[in-house]
């Protein structure tokens, strides 16, 4: 490769480079406090319907093997 | 000045622009937030199925959406997809190239998909008339190998790749739609927002990305770590990333703050990262390691609050089933374990 060719096609990845940090420049950005609020909010609301946080009772696990019994 | 420095000098300014922009919304850290929360406290998982089956190393498996089967990818040269509650395997399903390395269930339960160092994600029927199993579709165009494949519907799936890209492709037609390239090392691991608009990647360049699906381009991304990220996914509320690494520490990033709130380690946990997965509340995180052991970590409080031991080999793959009722893990050791 000749190093005209070299270098345009190092210009040409710098000229990516910059077109993608201007996009990832441009965003809004919010507050850690709300992010965190929002996110502690979500576990939250949610906990209660969260099977392998809350425990499964065996009567209703899919996944238990049910035990033979005996009837005495 | 040549246009060469110029661009450089830009591409410095905007990278402290970012750096400033991220300092500006720092008014508190989550650790602080989360200060009057209290520890969850220890979760104890039991192995209720063992999937037996396998002959080999398993790399990947992957839920269905109907919560009882799942998919799994071993170097046998199998994909099995198995009734988790019987232990049944519904499909044992040949594969033309052994080296797999990851496999994926489409949300409509008809298709499932795998790939590794073929470069190749083949597309397999698993509704088809006959009732064989069938190759539909074999997408090549990749130049590296297949890390990992999620299906966005019956027609479309995207591939992650050794090749440094990630493709969004019609399944249909056999051709790529999209491709988004910009990671400078192999993507190791993909995962597809709640909404499906967007997803993430993480490579061997240590970041991650958040990209637009429709838009084609890569939107935001994340550094911090200090080794490849192997393991990606959503926070369930689509709103925080969590990434794996071979740094040996997990990390979560928020989209809406551009950075990351915390970081899951341990001093006593010196081995990589292979697999991680969010329960269905977001507030654990179950994360598998090269030590054939699965921590799992309390999200907000960044505390181990559990451990599930069982394999004999380093857990290459986990999965949270879609009612969040069970988890599954898969190892080198060639099993794969049901727990909760």
């Amino acid at each position: 490769m000749s190093s005209k060719m070299q270098s345009s096609s190092s210009i040409a990845q710098a000229r990516r480079t910059v077109r993608q940090l201007r996009i990832e420049a441009s965003i809004e950005r919010i507050k850690i406090s709300k992010a965190s609020s929002d996110l502690m909010r979500y576990c939250g609301e949610h906990a209660k319907n969260d099977p392998l946080l809350m425990g499964v009772p065996a009567s209703e696990n899919p996944f238990k093997d049910k035990k033979p019994c005996t009837v005495l | 000045m040549g246009e060469m420095e110029q661009l450089r000098k830009e591409a410095e300014s905007l990278k402290d622009q970012i750096t400033a922009a991220r300092k500006a919304v720092q008014d508190t850290t989550l650790q602080e937030a989360a200060a009057g929360i209290t520890v969850v406290g220890r979760v104890q998982l039991k192995t209720r199925k063992t999937l037996r089956g396998h002959l080999a190393k398993i790399y990947a498996m992957h839920w269905a959406v109907d919560a009882n089967l799942c998919v799994s990818a071993s170097q046998d040269g199998k994909l099995i997809v198995w009734d988790t509650i019987t232990t049944n395997k519904v499909n044992a399903i040949p594969l033309k190239s052994s080296w797999v390395m990851t496999c994926a269930y489409a949300p409509s339960g008809n298709l499932v998909a795998c790939g590794g160092l073929d470069n190749m994600c083949s597309i397999y029927n698993l509704k088809g008339k006959d009732g064989n199993v069938k190759v539909m579709r074999e997408l090549a165009a990749h130049t590296g190998y297949l890390s990992c494949c999620r299906f966005l519907s019956d027609s479309e799936i995207i591939t992650s790749s050794g090749d440094c890209t990630c493709v969004l492709w019609d399944i249909e037609t056999g051709t790529q739609k999209t491709v988004f390239a910009g990671h400078q090392g192999d993507c190791m691991s993909l995962a597809v927002s709640p909404d499906f608009k967007f997803f993430i990647s993480g490579a061997c360049d240590f970041t991650a990305k958040l990209w637009d699906i429709r838009e084609g381009v890569c939107r935001q991304t994340f550094g911090g770590h200090e080794s490849d990220i192997n393991a990606i996914g959503f926070f369930p509320n689509g709103n925080a990333v969590i990434t794996g690494s071979d740094d040996a520490t997990c990390k979560l990033y928020d989209l809406r703050a551009d950075q990351e709130l915390i970081t899951y380690q341990d001093s006593s946990i010196m081995c990589g990262v292979t697999s991680l997965a969010p329960s269905l509340s977001g507030r654990l995180i179950l994360a598998g390691y090269d030590d054939f052991n699965v921590n799992i970590w309390d999200s907000l409080k960044s505390e181990r609050v559990g451990v599930l031991a069982g394999h004999d080999n380093r857990v290459s793959c986990i999965g949270v089933s879609a009612d969040g009722m069970a988890c599954c893990t898969g190892s080198w050791d060639s099993f794969l374990k049901i727990w909760n």
